[in-house]
């Protein structure tokens, strides 16, 4: 039948096309540059787009400078300020004033709460999912808008599956042909293609552009690599210059036959999820796997959870208790192009994957460090700490001490204690009981 | 898409109620419906959520005085069970700045308000006076947590404050003389002429809306 020839034809070439300009370039590692020409495009339409909004908005639409812009411009002194000036003895009736207006402050907007939603944009870019307040400018904009979609979802969308497809069937499939062999420095070199191929293959699936800065910090074998957390394709980033140890949960499902092929061919280190309480066990099995100075560096993401690429949170101190050299990595996305942050409670992976497989792009900078040990005296969490200010510093993100379990728990206690006791301090100590 | 003054009426009446501009109300209600998890009224349990609210060492009396019907201005005492955005804007509005371009009399009202609902932190039993139980309580609660005080010191921090407090207020006293607590007006006379403003005020910043994107 006429239909089904045409059908077939059609697959055939755009199959073709996908092999030639997409796969085989992945396998080298080279880039034939149409990613960067259509960067080129983007750039320019959404510069477009903000001159025109900015034109045709009425005159109290004004862009304004900062990323995220607070509501309340909050007292950042410390405590003995806030409280001192009102005082002339050792306890007032002022101090609730301080501690009401922080309470108030903490009501309106909280630094942490913050974190675990989407990062604002300062101006549109043509994705509808990231305007709230769309006032109606201009036909040609809206127009443009329409083109957008248009292009996201019938032509860049297939694209992507396509490839993501093929990446995942290809490196299930290699992996396990690759496991079959015995050990052996072909093995080795054997895992290490397939994996970086496939990995090349899913970052044009998701149509990535990846920045890396001084690769002479990448980090070396028997090491650990320490990263800040915004979603799971960070793993796919960083894989895509170098091959990782990685460690995790044993999930079921897609990601656990990925898992389990990709153990095959090099050791990673999966946990079943009652192995995962018990801390020391984790802690041998890594210890185990960095003494071996052959096996690839583990990839590990201190802060435990999916943070939204503004700040970097409280990094857990169990990844800093295994010894070894550190070596910190730190990844910063582009949010103009498409928001990367995974919502856990907001999306699950599927819609999260939909999400990023019809952005524009996802372009990001990924700044590798030199590594650090950890020094005489120095404990464990005051080594995490150093790590933490070194990556926040160089991604540009701001350092919070918070700890991202907060998404789904509660303070502890005895953060609330040093508060009081700060406080209590101030009133016995300083003068004298009345 | 479209139509961000749908609800403008009702904008508006809350501007001409609370003081706050259109846009911060927007802001505000954004922050609303996060703590209330898109519900039309906040619970107490919903300030539960707030991880910085956790540290304050009067973090329930703050929480408290969301729902305390006083400042809510719906009767004399009592606790409301929960409260809607209208009722959330009216507390914030007590957090704004002084306007100093206002008359004097109307600076002084603000002043007084913003002292009153102090009054109502401390005065739990909503009797019109702060007696030395419930000053020790706000104490104890202040100093909670620290092992090292023990609630001998919390009280006589609070028994020295209560007694200076009572000499502004009523001057001498006889030796058998009960000071029964502190009353609003002794409360006022206690901060008569020093400068509050500054300690008990949340700079609200002047949002301009724009394309702002989710």
């Amino acid at each position: 039948m006429e239909g089904a020839e045409l059908a077939g034809k059609i697959l055939s070439t755009w199959l073709t096309l996908v092999l030639g300009f997409i796969l085989l370039p992945s396998v080298f590692g080279v880039s034939l540059g149409i990613s960067e020409i259509y960067m080129k495009i983007l750039v320019k339409t959404l510069e477009w787009a903000t001159i025109r909004i900015e034109k045709g908005a009425p005159k109290e639409l004004t862009l304004k400078n900062s990323a995220s812009v607070g509501i309340i411009q909050r007292d950042e002194s410390p405590m003995e300020k806030g409280l001192s000036g009102l005082r002339g003895r050792d306890f007032e009736l002022s101090d609730v004033f301080y501690f009401s207006k922080k309470g108030l402050e903490a009501i309106v907007e909280d630094e942490v709460t913050q974190r675990f939603s989407s990062e604002e944009l300062v101006s549109w870019n043509l994705l509808t999912r990231t305007n709230v307040n769309f006032h109606y400018i201009s036909l040609r904009l809206t127009m443009v808008w329409v083109l957008g979609v248009i292009v996201r979802y019938c032509v860049l969308l297939p694209l992507r599956v396509t490839l993501a497809f093929i990446g995942i069937s290809l490196l299930v499939i290699g992996t396990t042909l690759v496991g079959q062999l015995p050990d052996s420095s072909l093995k080795n070199w054997l895992s290490e293609l397939v994996h970086l191929t496939c990995c090349r293959i899913c970052v044009r699936a998701l149509s990535g552009t990846i920045h890396y800065h001084n690769k002479q910090y990448r980090p070396q074998k028997g090491g650990i690599c320490v990263a800040n957390h915004t979603s799971p394709i960070d793993v796919l980033i960083l894989t895509t210059d170098g091959c990782y140890a990685m460690v995790g949960q044993v999930h079921g499902g897609l990601m656990g036959i990925i898992q389990r092929a990709m153990v095959k061919a090099c050791p990673h280190v999966w946990f079943e999820r009652s192995e995962m309480k018990d801390r020391h066990l984790v802690t041998k099995r890594l210890k185990e796997h960095i003494a071996d100075k052959k096996k690839l560096p583990i990839l590990i993401f201190p802060e435990g959870t999916c943070i939204n690429n503004t700040s970097v949170m409280m990094f857990k101190k169990g990844s800093f208790e295994i010894g070894g050299t550190i070596h910190p990595v730190a990844i910063k996305y582009n949010p103009q192009f498409g928001d990367a942050f995974w919502n856990s409670s907001k999306y699950n992976m599927v819609s999260y994957l939909l999400r990023m497989m019809t952005s524009w792009a996802i372009v990001c900078d990924v700044w590798y460090m030199p590594p650090m040990t950890r020094e005489v005296g120095e404990d464990a969490v005051q080594f995490a700490n150093r790590v933490k200010s070194a990556i926040a510093r160089q991604g540009g993100l701001t350092e919070l001490p918070w700890d991202g379990g907060l998404k789904r728990a509660k303070v502890k206690d005895t953060f609330k204690e040093e508060q009081q006791k700060n406080y209590s301090k101030m009133i016995v100590g300083n003068g004298s009981l009345n | 898409m479209g139509a961000a003054h749908s609800a403008s009426e009702e904008v508006r009446e809350l501007e001409g109620k609370t003081g706050f501009s259109s846009d911060q109300i927007e802001q505000l209600h954004r922050r609303f419906k996060q703590l209330s998890g898109d519900q039309p009224t906040i619970r107490k349990e919903n300030f539960n959520n707030v991880p910085d609210l956790e540290l304050n060492p009067i973090r329930s009396k703050i929480v408290r005085a969301f729902f305390d019907n006083r400042n809510l201005r719906k009767g004399p005492s009592g606790l409301a069970d929960e409260i809607n955005f209208e009722d959330f804007l009216t507390i914030m509005s007590y957090f704004r700045p002084i306007d100093t371009t206002m008359g004097e009399e109307q600076v002084e009202l603000s002043r007084k308000e913003k002292l009153r609902f102090l009054f109502h932190m401390y005065d739990s039993d909503s009797d019109g006076r702060i007696t030395l139980e419930e000053y020790r309580n706000v104490v104890e609660e202040l100093l909670s947590g620290n092992p090292h005080i023990e609630k001998e010191s919390a009280r006589s921090i609070a028994d020295g404050a209560m007694m200076e407090a009572a000499s502004v207020c009523v001057g001498q006293m006889e030796p058998d003389q009960v000071y029964e607590g502190i009353t609003f007006e002794d409360f006022l006379k206690i901060w008569q002429g020093i400068d509050i403003e500054t300690k008990m005020h949340v700079r609200f910043l002047n949002m301009e809306t724009m394309a702002l994107c989710h």
